[in-house]
């Protein structure tokens, strides 16, 4: 009888709790201010920079284009938190299916552009499938992890788990979009790790994933063969060395430390900025544009970009920690693991710390799949931090 | 309560039907920890790095970025030689120094920019509004060059050297101008080369033209600009912030120079074909209906397959003016249209862009197209007389003082118009469902319709029809019906190529290359092949041949052509024949038409247009195995034997390297 009681009691509650996520003035009570604001402030920021970075190009500035990506992404940073996390949960199987078939589609029959398969032509805009899916990959992985939560420890679930994850990871890495297969990859150790796998597995992982690394950069080209082509290696290992071969693979990267070095402490605004104004740092407007804001905008304008995205990375793991259940606490681990790798390989890269990679700057680079998924990932993240249980009033 | 029931609930038994709140394990904990421990390491090393880069090495990075102003150069192909056909280079190049400006170095403030400019002006001679004019036609790329004058002299190169630092983003270049070892001749077949213009750059911009090309503007340098500019190659040259070169360029990609253009023509066949020109214009003047003699063409053809050996056009000009349009005032002819019209257009090419009524160098085309239509019999005795009455007009003969039975021949040899007015009448009498047989003759046999020469522009010319006459005077605009109509004095005009009929001389050309080889008509053309020039004696290699297209036939009788041929043998030889005058004692056996036609002309200075008689010969020779058909026309050079024939006859002389014992002057 009492048993039953409280049982009724916990399941009236938790009803009553959703029903005030749902309604508008539950929403807006429930979401983490913070978190908006500074994501307010860091989309704003990179429209700001974007224009600035993008006035001298032949096609003028792309900062209005940019804006109608962020207002379409803000549509479905809207439309996310109105979604239960369950959901996704409950469809992981066709998420994660739907997902292996849109990237086989792509390879089958997207678009090449600069030698590589990436995108299909939806008509107003052409869409990048690996971008969305990497919100998707993360929904799907902390599925199946979730499933096993009891016997997480057990060899067989992370088997299985990285069994899910690698398929996904190798369809980007044949497009080939290297970049993105990376931060696949930094995703299924995020969820992994969230998910509480055990350490010894994490360790042998990371031993395999180094030996890998190791084999394809240099053993194997030594045994004759090649599993990257010349200049992605070339690409990869190219900061190691940035002074030899000025002309060639590294020829993007010493334009980029020039440009970052040469902005100071001030920067030199949009018209003295010469590395971006006069073409010298190619992709400016996308895999480098973050030297392109440090060279315009100095030390200052970086950094207060840089500390924007830490607030969001800071917000991001909060959430993990008041997620409703595992479930919703990997996604959120996945999620701010994958924000946080992306901002630092591709700043990392333009300062010359980090492999040359076409991994885009969350909400600065110039791109509709990548604004539209970074936003539609943090709607997800609203949506679980108001799902959580909380302290209960009344 | 509510509240309190729920608090104690952790003190009951889990029960597996009830679903296990979830809590936030230590071990979760923990991981989160070490994740956000992460976070601030790696925001510290891009901070850190951040600082290094910008903050305590900022300054050396800026004086890199400063120092370091890669710039592509590019490496100006040699334009292709343009060859005569015996290889006489009637084009070629001469090194040059071109003067750049590089948006992205000039000073950045107006006033300083505007000052620089000046100075700039007051070395080169470049107007400073040419030079912003240009700034502005190639648009925002502030990393390409935009050439303001080419062919600057060594003392203006040497000024610019020693005063590099009072001129930031001002470069001289190694370019090639063009020269003309022969001047002016076959000026308007040869063309000229110049800076490729907003709407040129627009439809061959997608085709590798860049906005600072230099590209062929008229005549065979437009035509086939496309072999003779090669690829320009690229250089790269690192400057500093002045646009100032620190150390060599280096190469990039070899200029593959343009190749050889050979052409059809015989340089020395062209030049007696320019002097036979004026030698025919002053001839003109001598008489008294030539007065006004003021330009013409003379047009040498291969009648079997088309190669133009000679095509000259008066007045003329000299190509070398445009080549770094060094002076304004001797171009002005060619672009001002106020000046043109006083200097009587030397731009334009009169053999092919400019119409003509033909006068009796049409009558051939009458007797063809009336043998075809069996409207007349070859041996058919027509009435040649003073006049021709019909429809209540009279048509006058060119001469009063004949009253004879003649058959065609000697209709043709004596340019007899009453003759041709006739068949003009039979012509209109056709019943409707004949159509109109003497004009589908005209245009099978290329009147009215564009040569295909490889050169433009190019007219048409003009074919007169009732159904081009219905539609050219339409009563909208104000034209009365009975203007619409096609009235029997057109059909009787036309016979003998008066009227509205306009043709061009390479039609004519054309036309009595197509009587010479016995009725076909071939498609003419300047360009050989182009070819890779070969050195130390090395035979050239040809690398493609434009050559002749077969030529087609009209489908005309042999025989009644046979009738042509001879009437114009008898032209040129029998005692009353027009031109016997000027060719009857010429040691080759020429056959050929003369022609004078009547024009109303507007002379320049004069309000209303007055009559003038056009000066037309055509024939060909030799006149068993035709080798040459030429055609000249002398612009209100009056009778067709007066200033045409004897022109035409200095052509002949030069090529078959005789002369002619006595040159007298015929009539028409």
């Amino acid at each position: 009888m009492a048993i039953e009681a409280v049982d009724t009691r916990t399941r009236s509650l938790r009803s009553r709790r959703q029903a005030e996520a749902t309604g508008l003035g539950g929403v807006l009570r429930r979401l983490d201010w913070i978190l908006l604001l500074s994501l307010v402030a860091v989309v704003g920021y990179g429209l700001w920079a974007i224009d600035g970075i993008t006035k001298h190009d032949p096609g003028g500035s792309a900062a209005s284009r940019q804006g109608l990506y962020a207002a379409v992404g803000g549509a479905l940073f809207i439309a996310a938190l109105f979604v239960d996390p369950g959901t996704y949960q409950r469809l992981r199987r066709p998420i994660y299916f739907g997902t292996l078939g849109l990237m086989g589609f792509v390879l089958a029959a997207g678009a090449v552009t600069r030698g590589s398969r990436r995108w299909i032509d939806v008509g107003f805009f052409t869409f990048q499938p690996s971008e969305f899916g990497k919100v998707l990959f993360v929904l799907a992985l902390a599925g199946f992890l979730a499933e096993r939560a009891r016997q997480i420890g057990s060899p067989t679930s992370t088997l299985s788990a990285l069994g899910y994850g690698l398929a996904p990871i190798v369809l980007v890495f044949v497009q080939p979009d290297i970049g993105t297969a990376l931060v696949y990859t930094a995703a299924l150790a995020a969820v992994l790790f969230v998910a509480g796998v055990r350490w010894s597995h994490l360790g042998i992982l990371a031993a395999l994933t180094v030996a890998a690394a190791l084999a394809v950069l240099w053993l194997l080209p030594a045994a004759g063969m090649n599993v990257l082509k010349p200049y992605q290696a070339a690409r990869l290992t190219g900061f190691t060395h940035p002074g030899n071969d000025p002309q060639g693979a590294t020829y993007n990267l010493r334009q980029s430390i020039t440009a970052v070095g040469a902005g100071g402490l001030r920067g030199r605004g949009i018209l003295g900025a010469t590395q971006t104004r006069l073409n010298y740092l190619p992709e400016h407007a996308t895999d480098f544009a973050f030297a392109s804001l440090a060279e315009e905008r100095g030390f200052f304008g970086a950094s207060i970009l840089l500390l924007l995205y830490l607030l969001v990375v800071w917000r991001a793991l909060k959430i993990v920690t008041g997620a409703r259940d595992l479930y919703c606490a990997i996604v959120a681990g996945g999620i701010a693991t994958m924000f946080l790798f992306q901002v630092f390989v591709n700043s990392a890269m333009t300062m010359g710390i980090a492999p040359i990679t076409g991994i885009p700057l969350p909400f600065v680079s110039v791109g509709g799949s990548s604004m539209i998924t970074n936003l539609m990932a943090m709607g997800i993240l609203q949506a679980i931090h108001m799902r959580r249980p909380g302290r209960r009033r009344g | 309560m509510a509240k309190k029931s729920f608090g104690s609930r952790r003190f009951l038994p889990s029960d597996p039907r009830v679903e296990g709140p979830y809590r936030l394990t230590p071990q979760l904990a923990f991981r989160v920890a070490i994740l956000a421990f992460l976070a601030l390491a790696v925001f510290a090393v891009l901070l850190l790095r951040l600082w290094a880069l910008q903050v305590l090495s900022g300054d050396r990075y800026l004086a890199q970025a400063n120092d370091n102003r890669v710039r592509t150069l590019r490496l100006e192909a040699p334009r292709g030689p343009i060859l005569d056909r015996n290889g006489h280079v009637l084009v070629t190049n001469v090194p040059g120094t071109r003067l750049e400006l590089w948006p992205a170095d000039l000073p950045k403030t107006w006033a300083v920019q505007r000052r620089e400019l000046q100075a700039l002006a007051t070395v080169t001679g470049a107007t400073v509004k040419s030079m912003l004019a240009e700034l502005a036609a190639t648009g925002s790329d502030p990393l390409t060059p935009v050439v303001v004058q080419r062919g600057l002299r060594q003392d203006q190169i040497d000024y610019l050297a020693e005063h590099t630092a009072e001129f930031p983003g001002v470069q001289t270049q190694d370019s090639y101008l063009r020269k003309y070892p022969y001047q002016s001749l076959a000026a308007q077949v040869l063309g000229y080369v110049g800076q490729i213009s907003a709407t040129e750059y627009a439809r061959l911009g997608s085709k590798g033209y860049l906005a600072t090309d230099a590209i062929g503007q008229a005549g065979v340098e437009a035509t086939y600009d496309t072999y003779l500019r090669g690829r320009n190659g690229t250089a790269q040259l690192t400057v500093d912030s002045l646009g100032r070169p620190k150390g060599p360029a280096t190469l990039q990609t070899q200029a593959s120079p343009g190749e050889a253009l050979r052409l059809t023509l015989d340089i020395g066949l062209q030049r007696a074909a320019e002097q036979a020109l004026r030698y025919g214009i002053n001839l003109a003047h001598t008489g008294a209906e030539g007065a006004h003699a003021d330009g013409g063409a003379i047009v040498a053809m291969n009648p079997q397959d088309g190669a133009i050996l000679a095509m000259a056009s008066y007045p003329t000009y000299q190509p070398s003016i445009y080549v770094g349009r060094s002076d304004p005032q001797k171009l002005a002819p060619l672009l001002d249209p106020a000046k043109a019209a006083q200097a009587n257009y030397p731009g334009i090419n009169r053999a092919i862009d400019a119409a003509y009524p033909p006068g009796s160098t049409f009558k051939p085309v009458t007797a063809l197209a009336a043998m075809q239509e069996g409207l007349v019999h070859p041996f058919d005795q027509l009435l040649c007389s003073a006049n021709f009455k019909a429809y209540g007009q009279v048509f006058n003969n060119w001469t009063n003082l004949i009253h004879e039975w003649i058959d065609l021949p000697t209709a043709l040899a004596m340019s007899c118009d009453t003759y041709f007015y006739e068949l003009g009448r039979r012509f209109y009498v056709l019943p409707p469902d004949r159509g109109h047989p003497l004009q589908g003759w005209a245009n099978r046999f290329g009147l009215g319709e564009l040569s295909g020469i490889d050169l433009s522009p190019e007219v048409p010319g003009l074919v007169p029809t009732p159904e081009w006459r219905r539609k050219a005077y339409p009563v909208s605009q104000g034209f009365g019906p009975i203007d619409r109509t096609w009235k029997p004095g057109y059909s009787i005009q036309l016979a003998i190529g008066q009227g509205q009929l306009l043709v061009t001389p390479l039609q004519m050309t054309r036309l009595f290359a197509m009587i010479a080889n016995g009725g076909n008509l071939v498609t003419p053309h300047v360009a050989e092949d182009v070819e890779l020039t070969g050195t130390n004696g090395q035979p050239a290699r040809i690398l493609r041949r434009f050559g002749a297209q077969p030529a087609q036939p009209t489908g005309v009788d042999p025989t009644a052509l046979r009738y042509v041929q001879l009437g114009l043998e008898e032209a040129t030889h029998a005692s009353f024949g027009t031109g016997s005058g000027v060719f009857g004692k010429f040691p080759v056996d020429i056959a050929g038409k003369t022609g004078s036609a009547e024009k109303n002309v507007t002379l320049p200075g004069y309000q209303y247009p007055q009559n003038l008689t056009q000066s037309w010969w055509c024939g060909y020779g030799p006149y068993n195995a035709p080798t040459i058909a030429v055609c000249a026309v002398i612009e209100n050079g009056g009778h067709g034997g007066t200033a045409a024939a004897p022109a035409a006859l200095r052509v002949f002389e030069h090529y078959f390297g005789k002369t002619a014992t006595t040159s007298q002057h015929a009539s028409d």
